[in-house]
């Protein structure tokens, strides 16, 4: 299954400059990850997964080395450039869901598409399918706060992947879920992420979630010391 | 992102936080509402002085004269320069673009007389093509003409002349115990130019003097508005009329081949200033009530400066209370910021979002605060109305109103705009 990878790390360094301190939150990362690929970080805490993580999705800037992703390279967009290409490569899950409490589920998941322009209602036809593939049909109209979390969280899902896009970036989005729920909702990304041929990049500190990914990579002060792949997938 | 959904989500922004909002807004309604009824008012002030100066002529008239004032270099002295209005200058100034008609002018001072009562007058020669349009407005009758050839001249009275009428005998007013002047436009009138004909009638002539002037019979035509304008002091009769008059006495001592003065009509206010220049150019004299009124609007606009200072320091705090308000929505939001970055709302559209926003506040301040002005004016006029001093809302200041409250509130709501423009997405994502 040799394919041109999709997402392409070389040598990546990050430094943070706290007062006079440096600390190196990566020490030089490299890794490939090809299309269609379920990927999870795990390690410690203060490792670096999230660090990782967000410079893969273009929040961050690297301090050194090259971060190629769809054949571009993110370490020398500029910011709007790095919108540019989240709005047409990247959905991101959040730990904390982070719906707008004042919209309904529907519009929630709608409300993405408002920034690529998308008419209104072609915008609501599109969130309606996506909460249905999340098995949401039927709370549509509710507000996060009558929500349980891991419906919450399912709404996440819907909104990451309403855009279509081919990555999807999650910062341990079980984090907040008992280990029931964790479990419905890591079925339900893996399932939507596998039937839409997806690439998933995910964080967690759990080593049962990992057991849902295709590859595992496994991080420890800034550095990755294993790369494996799950002959079987919990997931499938 | 799209226009309408961005208007849409602003308003929505706003909505969520009503009170806040109303708060807000309410003091940019102070603020647009002062600068407008502060401006109103010199607007109003600016309206009735300019109505006080229309009431004494027209603005419209350029008085040309022959003799014009040129001032040395330093000012403080200079001399007269006299050039000859004749018919070829009254040619001229039809020609100058904005001119719509010219009256030569002839003035003269005569005697009339009614039975025993006698009156002086100021007699004034106009062509009643153009009276009218010039604002000679007459109280009773027509304008007068000139009959060729009769023995009969007509004339338009003036109320004072009327009044004026007296016995040189006894120096009685020809008033009745009314204070009503027996002498009406339906008397007999005659007139004279020479004193002697009323003065030292019987009297013989003495050797060697001139001899007598003639008496003309008068016709008295019409009456003379009284209102208080340039011409309610004279006498009218008509220019060639009293030409004709002019040659006959050489002791009126009336060069009929020039003029007095010659009035110039403009199209309109705006035109006065290009046609009077263009007449100074020729080297005549001119003065017009719009020199009056130029010089009252440039103190005026200090006074109107001074209003509107007042007025924009409400304005000022108004926009500070709207900075502040979004600054600390800011604040409120930087995570909302932080997600909606991350889902790929761009930098210019989270600008324009808060921009927005901020441009809300502006219309609906400034459009409630035009709704209070206008009924802050109506009780201002109501309460010292006819003093003179009022408070006019013309279109152009409540759309500029408008217009500068929007300015404004964007310009309050560029830097907290662009604060959340630079805002990290990162934020969206650490978990307190
Ligand atoms: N903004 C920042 N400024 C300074 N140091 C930072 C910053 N963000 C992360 N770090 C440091 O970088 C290192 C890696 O942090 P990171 O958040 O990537 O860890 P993590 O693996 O996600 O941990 P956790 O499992 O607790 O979320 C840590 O030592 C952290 O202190
Ligand atoms: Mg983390």
């Amino acid at each position: 299954m040799e394919q041109k990878p999709i997402i392409d790390v070389r040598n990546v360094k990050k430094v943070y400059h706290v007062g006079s301190v440096d600390v190196h939150a990566l020490r030089g990362i490299d890794l490939t990850i090809a299309p269609g690929e379920l990927c999870c970080i795990i390690g410690r805490s203060g490792s670096g997964k999230s660090t990782l993580l967000n410079m893969l999705a273009g929040l961050e800037p690297v301090t050194s080395g090259e971060v190629v992703i769809a054949n571009k390279h993110l370490e020398r967009m500029t910011q709007s450039e790095l919108i540019l290409f989240r709005q047409r490569h990247v959905g991101f899950i959040f730990q904390s869901f982070n719906l707008m409490p004042y919209y309904t589920a529907l519009e929630n998941v709608a409300f993405p598409l408002s920034f690529r322009g998308v008419p209104r209602k072609v915008r609501l036809r599109r969130a309606k399918e996506a909460l249905k593939t999340v098995g949401l049909e039927s709370h549509m109209n509710h507000k996060p706060s009558q929500m349980s979390g891991g419906q919450q969280q399912r709404v996440g899902i819907a909104r990451a992947l309403v855009t279509d896009p081919e990555i999807i970036f999650a910062d341990e989005p079980t984090g907040n879920l008992d280990s029931n729920t964790s479990d419905d909702v890591m079925r339900s990304i893996c399932d939507t992420v596998r039937s839409k041929n997806k690439t998933l990049i995910m964080v967690t500190h759990d080593p049962h979630m990992a057991e849902f990914a295709d590859k595992v990579i496994n991080i420890l002060d800034g550095k990755i010391i294993d790369i494996h792949y799950n002959e079987q997938p919990q997931s499938i | 992102m799209k226009l309408g959904d961005m208007l849409r989500t602003a308003f929505m922004n706003l909505w969520r936080r009503k009170l806040r909002a109303f708060l807000t807004v309410l003091g940019m309604v102070i603020g647009t509402s002062s600068i407008v009824v502060m401006v109103s008012l010199g607007v109003g002030i600016r309206q009735s002085t300019i109505e006080s100066y229309a009431s004494m002529g027209s603005l419209t008239n350029i008085t040309v004269s022959s003799w014009r004032w040129v001032p040395s270099a330093d000012g403080s002295s200079g001399t007269s320069t006299e050039k000859k209005l004749d018919k070829k200058s009254v040619e001229t100034f039809k020609t100058i673009p904005g001119v719509i008609a010219v009256m030569p002018q002839i003035q003269t001072y005569g005697m009339i007389k009614s039975g025993k009562w006698v009156s002086d007058c100021n007699i004034m020669g106009i062509d009643q093509e153009v009276a009218a349009q010039f604002g000679i407005d007459l109280s009773e009758g027509r304008y007068p003409a000139y009959k060729r050839g009769g023995s009969t001249y007509e004339i338009v009275m003036s109320q004072d002349v009327l009044n004026w009428f007296y016995d040189p005998n006894t120096g009685r007013q020809a008033t009745d115990n009314d204070g009503n002047s027996r002498v009406t436009l339906d008397s007999r009138f005659q007139l004279t130019f020479d004193s002697r004909n009323i003065y030292q009638s019987g009297m013989g002539i003495s050797e060697g003097e001139e001899p007598l002037g003639k008496m003309y019979r008068l016709e008295a035509v019409g009456l003379v508005s009284p209102n208080n304008n340039e011409f309610s002091w004279y006498c009218l009769m008509d220019l060639e009329a009293l030409k004709k008059l002019a040659k006959e006495n050489p002791s009126m001592n009336l060069d009929t081949s020039v003029y007095n003065q010659v009035l110039v009509k403009c199209a309109d206010t705006d035109a006065v200033s290009s046609v009077k220049a263009a007449i100074d150019e020729m080297g005549f004299g001119t003065s017009s009530l719009q020199d009056a009124v130029e010089q009252a609007e440039q103190q005026m606009q200090q006074i109107q400066y001074l209003l509107g200072a007042i007025g924009g320091v409400s304005l000022l705090v108004a926009a500070i209370g709207i900075m502040n308000t979004m600054m600390m929505s800011i604040y409120e939001r930087t995570r909302e910021i932080g997600i909606i970055k991350v889902l790929g709302c761009r930098m210019g559209n989270i600008a324009g979002l808060f921009l927005c926003e901020a441009a809300y506040i502006g219309l609906f301040g400034g459009a409630l605060g035009l709704g209070v002005s206008y009924g802050l004016s109506q009780v201002i006029n109501m309460l010292v109305g006819g003093s003179g001093f009022r408070s006019v809302i013309p279109l152009y200041l409540a759309a500029g109103a408008l217009g500068f409250s929007v300015l404004v509130a964007m310009i309050s709501g560029l830097y907290p705009a662009l604060r959340a423009m630079r805002l990290s997405p990162l934020t969206a994502i650490r978990n307190e």
